[in-house]
């Protein structure tokens, strides 16, 4: 053997050592036998012209015989849980529409901050004041003058009361640049009414005014400069100083889809139109004025022989409003479901052992809590995402959500009536038996079976009082030789 | 695996190439000009399907010939009956590798 041979035949033996290390431990000491057999005859023999037939090309083919090993592996372990019918798939695919939901409902700020309310909670006795009922929540509805006779007249109702305006403005920003912002005209307790910390810097122009940006406007307009607060802001010519930036959580539970407040004293308010219409905000006096029960409470007064009504409406019930649509929409859906299709499982009692009967209830109870994890985000995203009306948002969350449940739960039910109670797949190859109109006493109806041989799902086409919900017969092990799936791996197997 | 099963034509070469008497993956290499990395991996697909088996060498023999011992293959009953199907899929298998009972015809 030349010596060039020799230095290849231990190269390649080196490569065979490497390509061992990629194959599994269990599997690793035959693959070098075989391969290193197959090495000497290579090495000793002739080589012939077959490609791949030098030992150094052998070797690195060895890498991909660990390769396929490897791939082998991963889908042999995977099988059972990507068949299709599988109660893994069937779980997998749930879970990945829950993500799909949640993950949309997270990127969408507004309906993040409804499907969690629980770090932008309000106090309890904020309430919104709306002459337009729920539909006002999101469009303002107080003009200033009825205002700014509440800010008198109600002592003994509110603690607080604040209200603001929405309007567009020009304003100056970085850099030579001008930028038309959705400016809310606020009375200068409005975060104090809100319940944010802090309230910003104490700058304020000579006339005491000073601006609040939305961390939106901050991270857009002014490339979220940390050193912003207590430079000034030109608003229409007005030097302004920023007294703060607000954060996302307190924002997004203000209507208007405002930029920024500018927060001015009542004598700077003053000068708008008295039929200036915006939202108001106030705290409630817990002695005078008891929460508002279920949400809302009419408040009215009369004034030149007129008594208008207007609606307190708690914030923190408006926050709580996408949870509790999304019940109200289950029970509707769990009260239609009986008429959309059969309640009963069938009569599983043949045979059938405890802890496979727990299974398959647990299987059903999953899906249940699957497709809850499903429609609850994605009817919050779909309702609440886009920036509708409020009493549409409402309707469009209670309609989708009741027709997604609905569906859903039926869809649970006729899914778990197919499928085998021993392994949780899916039934397969129905067949149809008799004909109820030429033997009305006979068995008619349709019958399927587990591919892994675990028995046969009787369905009767006409219910009788012998025979009227789908019956399980479970099968003996005599009967595995006849289904392909159930038949002992060959002594091979990899 | 069924009689009628399909097999691609990398696996049915390889099952020929056994069924001719080239029963070690090096010689089925040299017959069919597969690499390496091709043929042994088919020939564990057609051993897991039931197609083939595989036995090792005695240890003796080897060590009588100062040689590692060596895998051999050959077909099943169930392997030669897919073969006689693929025939008729691939009708110029028989003619590119001929079997022991045409090259003794």
């Amino acid at each position: 053997m030349s010596l060039f041979r020799l230095y290849s035949a231990a190269l390649a033996r080196m490569n065979l050592r490497a390509a061992s290390l990629f194959v599994p431990r269990r599997d690793r000491a035959d693959w070098i036998a075989e391969w290193t057999a197959e090495l000497y005859h290579l090495c000793h023999g002739c080589a012939g012209g077959a490609p791949g037939a030098g030992p150094f090309a052998f070797s690195l083919g060895a890498f991909r015989d660990a390769f396929w090993i490897r791939c082998e592996r991963l889908r042999s372990a995977t099988r059972p849980v990507l068949q299709s019918g599988s109660a893994p798939r069937c779980g997998l695919v749930l879970t990945a529409f829950a993500a799909i939901g949640f993950l949309a409902c997270l990127s969408l700020p507004r309906a993040r901050t409804a499907l969690l309310p629980i770090h932008a909670l309000p106090p309890a006795d904020l309430v919104m004041i709306s002459s337009a009922g729920y539909a006002g929540v999101q469009s303002p509805s107080i003009p200033l003058e009825n205002y700014q006779e509440w800010r008198t007249d109600t002592d003994k109702l509110f603690s607080q009361i604040a209200w603001y305006h929405p309007s567009v403005r020009n304003v100056y920003v970085m850099h030579q640049r001008t930028a038309r912002l959705s400016i809310a005209l606020a009375s200068a307790n409005l975060l104090g009414v809100l319940g944010v910390p802090g309230g910003g810097s104490p700058a304020r122009s000579p006339n005491g005014a000073r601006l609040i940006l939305s961390r939106a406007a901050w991270r857009s307009w002014y490339h979220s400069d940390p050193n912003l607060v207590g430079r000034t802001a030109s608003i229409d010519g007005r030097p302004v100083p920023i007294a703060g930036v607000l954060p996302d959580d307190d924002n997004e539970q203000l209507p208007g889809g405002m930029e920024a407040w500018l927060l001015e004293d009542e004598h700077a308010l003053g000068q708008l139109p008295p039929q200036a219409r915006g939202f108001v905000f106030a705290r409630i006096r817990g002695s005078a004025f008891p929460a508002p029960r279920g949400g809302v409470r009419i408040m009215t007064e009369t004034r030149a022989g007129v008594t208008p009504s207007f609606k307190c409406i708690s914030v923190a019930w408006l926050a709580r409003q996408p949870t509790s649509n999304f019940f109200f929409a289950l029970l509707l859906a769990c009260m239609a479901l009986p008429a959309t299709t059969a309640l009963p499982l069938g009569d599983y009692r043949d045979r059938l052992a405890l802890s496979v009967r727990a299974r398959r209830w647990v299987f059903l109870a999953l899906k249940f809590v699957l497709v809850l994890a499903v429609v609850y985000p994605t009817s919050i995203a779909l309702a609440w995402g886009p920036s509708l009306p409020g009493s549409t948002a409402v309707f469009l969350q209670v309609a989708t959500a009741f027709l997604a449940l609905l569906f859903g739960f039926r869809w649970i039910l006729e899914d778990q009536r197919r499928r085998c109670p021993q392994c949780l797949r899916l039934l397969s190859n129905p067949a149809r038996v008799g004909q109820a109109s030429c033997n009305f006493l006979s068995w008619n109806g349709t019958e399927l079976f587990c591919d892994r041989g675990h028995g046969l799902l009787h369905i009767p086409e006409l219910a009788t009082s012998w025979f009227s919900t789908q019956r399980w017969l479970c099968l003996d092990s005599s009967w595995l030789c006849l289904f392909p799936e159930t038949r002992a791996p060959s002594p091979g197997m990899v | 695996m069924p009689v009628d099963a399909k097999l691609s034509h990398t696996a049915a070469i390889v099952l020929q190439a056994i069924h001719a008497g080239h029963v070690y993956g090096f010689s089925v290499m040299q017959m069919t000009g597969l690499p390496s990395g091709t043929v042994y991996p088919a020939m564990r697909r057609l051993e897991r399907d039931g197609l083939i088996l595989s036995k090792w060498e005695q240890q003796s023999i080897a060590d009588a010939d100062q040689r590692p011992p060596r895998k051999y293959y050959r077909l099943t009953r169930s392997g030669k009956a897919t073969l006689q199907a693929i025939y008729q899929r691939y009708p110029l298998l028989e003619r590119m590798i001929p079997s022991p009972e045409e090259q003794r015809a």
